[in-house]
């Protein structure tokens, strides 16, 4: 073949130039959108009633190789500080014991979002048109990965080093038996892969991400410093490095659809549906989690909720996407509400189910109780004395035959699970917003504990008919659902959970619950 | 003490508050049983980190074979299709979560083996550049066969990246989902380096176009590629069945027309045409391909293949789904024979018995890895008849 007059000219040039030069990412980025085309069937998979701009373009710009260089470098660190210093002091043993306890929750719950935030963003990389969005996705997909190893690692070391291993060391198994989870998997499971994708990715990054990782993820690092903790943030915090890219992507795709007709019918609908969706229980079980589960407190969860969701996301975040048409949630003023309150109401409930958790949970102390009574006034008259009878009726002890479950039996207070939050409620003992609504559909009776719900299953019944526990476990008696499910420690009798962590307690068996013949019953048969 | 702390003090440091901790902490361990996930059953003889890091992140209900967890979705799609279902498939297996790469590789290890790479790249290339390497590169083979048919390739390579995001999406165990989401990026990164020693012989070459324009146009409009094209779109596009799209892409596709395209043309040739440079990024390539082929024959060799309970039936959709999707493997490489009309031939290196026998060693290659495992028989001698007809 002929060598044309331009490919010589370029040829001879090579004599003189070798001067050492690379390509750098950018450069390669920078061709990026150009590596799609068009086809007759190019089309998600996964429908959206909103179409995402061709030429959206990421904020991050990073290629697969120099993704893997960042994420590299971040690992060393932090399983060096883990591997290395924080075991050379025993840290995983100088942790409060009740904030030992949470870890089993948080580390294992947050695992269950980032696992699913992978299947999520998987399907935003399908349904985004433009390269440099899919490309923003596909980072994530990876993040979400590096995310779910490391909420694992963080189990699996308080597991190989700490305390109390149980919990820690079967989480993934033992998770389902009690009444968080199905709420735990309304928020980060099924909320981030089950719908429009576009309202996966409201779910996800708009509202999950840019709002409640802020507390969860970075609040929590002070909460676990201050109990001894230093695992959890050198975990968490490099976590957080990731989740400012998921913000950007979630950022991103409320850009990509702005220019379109259905964003101004539908958007604000979908952010409202996805944050009363995301706090309805992240804004209890965090609060709970960080006061009713440490002995050391940083603030009352009211002010880091103001701060991180009702300022921070509320005011700012949603204030920048304000000249796309987004508006702060209508939702945000009653949630608002519910920081006071609910995670108290959440953490009775909770203790009086305490044997169907994975973890131990305690009373609080005198010392907690007075700091309680300090930032929600009133909080003893509605809760404190309730946990004092609960104490005389010795319900730390496996010979006192006492269920906490059982108070709220004797003294007509049903707790029901609402149908679209799965988070329980006892409309009758609360002092939060929690109201009773019951609806019928199919033969079958829904519980609703508040109107944003009950309008989200109105609109779309079909989208919410999962069972709750008290349905699952109707008549059946309360050591044969723990057994079920693997809530035993290695000795084959003694419960992982405990009512208690004082280390001179004894510990529950199952025959101490066998012996109380607790039968479940479901409470809408009641009605 | 009062037990509201404030000024970031910490409980791991402070002598009051570490003290106060060490006096709650019980004497001896509560538990006995340290490992995590102590009740799986490990592939090797003990659980191994990989597995504690990623077996049963996977939160599916029982209903779908491996999951822990019971009862329905908690949120559904629009008109109530379940989050995962066990209809996403054909296929069928006993225990979704049973998958493993076989080289054990969580996300960490991951990452670290490809900065290696890139920070290799990066020393190679300034090497490569510094020693004016580029100037045995025969001109030909560096402007037309490099600029427009390996940034043409460079499309099949990011149209089965993107083949992967409904297998993210949809598929039912979690080393399933992770194993997925790593060999795309696999595949983009094989664009992306692809483009990236384009853009690096644009650096060295006055004049040489890193401008995807012309292989876009070769990629999409070209008859060499046409074949390729159609398959690329039918797998990333018109296949909903997650364990199809694997199938097609990585048991049929890639290890025929790939191997063939990258390590019988582009690496293969590339020596002959003074060309060093691509063989180093292909390597990287082939590399993938490897690690690949670990994880995609243990899902359906070792996984679905030889389920107890649904083996039988396994092979039987494989071997249907090679039925379709061999014979459209086959055209793309019959129109990738057009190529070798637009090099210079060279005796035993790229004249027809050269072709064959490189031809001959992918599909004896593919039939020995691929086809044999599942009991799939196909006549190769007569399939490398086919492809040769391409021929101009």
């Amino acid at each position: 073949m002929a060598i044309s007059a331009a490919t010589k000219a370029a040829t001879d040039a090579l004599a003189v130039n070798r001067a050492p030069v690379s390509v750098g990412a950018q450069e390669v980025h920078r061709w990026m959108q150009s590596f799609t085309w068009d086809f007759e069937k190019n089309r998600t998979k996964y429908s959206t009633k909103y179409k995402m701009a061709n030429d959206t373009k990421e904020q991050f710009k990073l290629i697969a190789k120099e993704y893997a260089r960042m994420e590299s470098v971040k690992d060393e660190r932090q399983f060096g500080s883990l591997q290395d210093v924080l075991t050379r002091v025993d840290a995983a043993n100088r942790v409060h014991p009740k904030w030992n306890e949470s870890m089993k929750v948080i580390s294992n719950f947050l695992e269950v979002g980032e696992y699913n935030a992978i299947a999520g963003t998987g399907m935003l990389w399908d349904s985004a048109t433009a390269p440099e969005q899919k490309n923003g996705y596909l980072g994530q997909v990876l993040d979400e990965i590096r995310h779910t190893n490391q909420c694992g690692y963080v189990n699996y070391y308080f597991a190989k080093q700490g305390q109390d291993a149980a919990g820690h060391n079967d989480a993934r198994r033992t998770r389902a038996i009690g009444p968080l989870w199905k709420g735990m998997k309304r928020v980060f499971s099924d909320g981030f892969i089950s719908g429009d994708a576009v309202e996966c990715s409201i779910n996800l990054q708009l509202v999950g991400e840019a709002c409640f990782t802020n507390p969860l993820i970075v609040a929590v690092t002070e909460w676990a410093c201050a109990n001894g903790d230093e695992m959890t943030p050198t975990v968490f915090l490099s976590i957080e490095t990731d989740e400012l890219r998921h913000m950007a992507n979630g950022y991103q795709t409320v850009v990509s659809i702005a220019n379109d007709a259905a964003a101004s019918k539908y958007l604000n609908t979908d952010l409202n549906n996805a944050f009363w969706t995301q706090q309805k229980y992240f804004t209890p079980v965090l609060g709970m989690m960080f006061e009713y589960g440490s002995h050391f407190k940083v603030e009352p969860w009211v002010k880091t909720w103001n701060r991180w969701v009702y300022e921070d996301w509320g005011g700012i975040w949603i204030g920048r996407l304000g000249k796309y048409g987004v508006q702060s949630p209508a939702s945000l003023r009653d949630a608002k509400k519910d920081a006071y309150w609910a995670h108290h109401d959440l953490f009775l409930l909770a203790y009086a189910l305490w044997p169907t958790g994975f973890f131990r949970l305690s009373l609080p102390t005198a010392q907690e109780a007075e700091w309680y009574e300090a930032n929600y006034p009133g909080w003893y008259d509605m809760y404190g004395k309730v946990y004092d009878e609960w104490r005389a009726r010795g319900c730390e002890d496996p010979n006192s035959g006492f269920l906490p479950l059982q108070w709220f039996i004797e003294n007509n207070h049903p707790i029901y699970i609402d149908r679209v939050s799965q988070v329980p409620f006892c409309p009758s003992y609360c002092k939060g917003a929690s109201t009773l609504r019951v609806l019928e559909f199919n033969g079958k009776k829904h519980s609703f504990s508040d109107q944003w719900g009950e309008r989200m299953w109105l609109s779309e019944p079909e989208r919410y008919e999962c069972q709750n526990i008290f349905e699952q476990y109707e008549g059946r008696e309360l050591s044969e659902v723990i057994a079920e499910g693997h809530g035993l420690r290695s000795d084959g009798k003694t419960l992982i959970s405990q009512p208690h962590t004082n280390k001179d307690g004894k510990l529950w068996t199952l025959d101490d619950i066998k012996k109380i013949n607790c039968v479940f019953s479901d409470p809408l048969k009641a009605l | 003490m009062s037990i509201e702390v404030s000024g970031g003090r910490r409980g791991l440091t402070d002598p009051v508050l570490a003290a106060e901790i060490m006096a709650a902490i019980p004497d001896q361990p509560l538990e006995t049983q340290r490992k995590m996930n102590y009740f799986m059953t490990p592939r090797g003889k003990r659980i191994n980190e990989y597995e504690v890091l990623c077996c049963y992140s996977q939160p599916t209900p029982d209903w779908i074979p491996g999951g822990l967890d019971w009862g329905d979705w908690t949120q559904k799609f629009h008109g109530g299709r379940p989050s995962w279902s066990n209809e996403s498939t054909e296929m069928r297996s006993s225990d979704w979560l049973k998958h493993r790469d076989p080289a054990f590789r969580w996300h960490a290890l991951y990452v670290k083996d490809k900065a290696e790479e890139w920070r290799y790249t990066d020393r190679f290339l300034k090497a490569y550049s510094a020693d004016g390497h580029v100037r045995s590169m025969d001109p030909v083979w560096r402007d037309e066969v490099l600029g427009d048919y390996l940034g043409a390739f460079g499309f099949s390579e990011y149209g089965l990246f993107n083949s992967h995001s409904s297998v993210v999406r949809d598929c039912l165990g979690d080393t399933l989902r992770m194993s997925s989401a790593m060999i795309g990026l696999d595949k983009v990164d094989n664009a992306q380096m692809i483009q990236m020693e384009r853009t690096f012989l644009a650096k060295l070459v006055p004049g040489f176009p890193e401008a995807t324009d012309i292989p876009k146009n070769e990629w999409t409009k070209g008859v060499i590629f046409k074949g390729s094209r159609e398959v690329v779109q039918q797998i990333w596009q018109e296949t909903y069945d997650w364990n199809e799209i694997l199938f097609s892409g990585h048991m049929i596709y890639d290890p025929l027309f790939g191997q063939f395209v990258r390590r019988e043309f582009f690496s293969r040739l590339s020596s002959y045409y003074g060309d060093t440079l691509t063989p180093f990024f292909i390597n990287q390539m082939q590399l993938y391909f490897s690690q690949t082929k670990g994880i995609t024959t243990d899902m359906f060799h070792t996984c679905l293949a030889a389920d107890e309970q649904f083996g039988a039936y396994n092979i039987r959709l494989m071997h249907t789904w090679a039925d379709k999707w061999l014979p459209r493997t086959i055209t793309a490489l019959k129109d990738f024979m057009g190529i070798f009309a637009k090099i210079p031939e060279i005796k035993g290196v790229s004249d027809k018995p050269a072709i064959e026998a490189a031809l001959n060693r992918v599909f004896d290659d593919w039939k020995h890895d691929f086809a044999d495992p599942i009991g799939y028989k196909a006549d190769t001698a007569a399939l490398v008849k086919t492809v040769l007809s391409g021929l101009k």
